[in-house]
């Protein structure tokens, strides 16, 4: 048997330098890092909830904070981004979607998604100007 | 007649008997108007360096042969133009992920592999001869599969895959696109073994939606849907287990 022949295997170190594509990719994936911090913040108001009114004060006078200002603009930042790379990729994820005979292009249904977030948003918005 | 201009070709040259490692050579190459990458490597050997290795065939972008990367963009050198990046210099170098066997020729035996591993053929539900007549299909049935269909295996997607360049156990792109258009044939019944092949940890979950393979792909092929679209049948077909644990998969 003839042997294999000597193959050069490039590496793959700075990888993401290599298409401006690939560092989109990771901005998209990194602002899920600040959508899992903002979740742990939570978790931590819910603790501070359970362990009693002074802790619970404590977690909301942080709130008022301009380290929690930054964080929360960051946070919102990062969360609108995120959620509109996922809408982006949405149309490639759902099952093919038809409408009286003929696919649904992607531009609609990435339309439909932005309109749905939207909506939803303005009705939070609305009740938590009526309610706290 | 359009006029001569000349650009400056850099390209990775590896031979495995001399070198350790590749390196890379700069030729000035006169073009015209009309000329392809491939025509310029095409000159190169017939004019500047006989020894420079790289694969073609139909230039018309039908046979997939003569993918390469050109300023780290995957392309098919056949299809891409030197008027286009003229007046930069461009590099040109062989498609990212694969084992380079020599200059601009890459091994692509990883591919088959995994191809063969899709079962990309139809399988019948039951066995049929000629004298079953002809399977037919309608128009609609016909658009199920038809874009996936376009596939000419030029490994485009695989040199745009990080996910594949990280760790080569992944199916990817190009064989799971495939997978997907015989899953979608109204003629094919061999769903179940190929999901197998779709429920790895290789499989579709291997991807994580970069996106660049349905950018590259020369034909619309579209390999990135194709794949995550087959995310829900694994889904589903993993909780349909614990609901019908008799009637699905083992």
């Amino acid at each position: 048997m003839t042997p294999a022949p000597k193959t050069y295997v490039r590496p793959m170190n700075r990888w993401w330098m290599r298409h401006p594509a690939y560092r989109r990719y990771l901005l998209r994936e990194g602002t899920s890092v600040m959508v899992a911090a903002y979740a742990l913040f939570l978790l931590a108001g819910m603790v501070c909830l359970v362990l009693g009114e002074a802790a619970f004060n404590l977690w909301r006078g942080f709130l008022q904070s301009p380290v929690s200002v930054i964080f929360h603009l960051a946070a919102l930042a990062a969360f609108a981004f995120h959620a509109w790379t996922w809408f982006k990729v949405m149309p490639l994820t759902t099952p093919p979607i038809r409408f009286r005979g003929r696919s649904v292009p992607d531009r609609m249904i990435f339309r439909a998604a932005l309109w749905a977030w939207g909506i939803a948003s303005l009705i939070l918005l609305v009740l938590a100007m009526r309610f706290l | 007649m359009s006029q001569t201009r000349t650009i400056m070709i850099e390209c990775l040259r590896y031979d495995p008997e001399q070198d350790q490692a590749p390196h890379y050579r700069t030729y000035e190459v006169p073009f015209t108007d009309e000329m392809s990458v491939l025509e310029g490597l095409q000159y190169i050997k017939d004019h500047l360096d006989g020894s420079l290795t790289f694969r073609w065939s139909c230039r018309m972008a039908i046979c997939g042969s003569c993918g390469c990367m050109v300023n780290h963009q995957p392309i098919l050198s056949c299809q891409s133009f030197l008027r286009d990046y003229y007046p930069a210099r461009i590099r040109v170098e062989p498609l990212e992920h694969f084992p380079i066997v020599k200059d601009l020729v890459i091994d692509q035996s990883d591919f088959l592999g995994k191809l063969e591993s899709v079962t990309p053929y139809l399988v019948p539900a039951q066995p049929l001869t000629p004298e079953d007549g002809p399977n037919l299909q309608t128009p609609r049935q016909i658009e199920d599969y038809l874009g996936y269909a376009q596939c000419i295996n030029c490994l485009l997607c695989y040199a745009a895959c990080p996910q594949y360049g990280l760790n080569n156990e992944f199916t990817g792109p190009a064989a799971l696109a495939l997978l997907a258009r015989y899953n979608a044939d109204s003629r094919d019944a061999g769903q179940k073994t190929r999901m197998e092949v779709v429920n790895a940890e290789e499989g579709v979950w291997g991807c994580t939606l970069v996106g660049l393979c349905s950018e590259v792909c020369p034909k619309h092929v579209d390999p990135a849907r194709a794949i995550n679209r087959n995310k829900i049948n694994s889904t589903q077909d993993y909780f349909l287990r614990f609901l019908a644990p008799f009637g699905r998969g083992s």
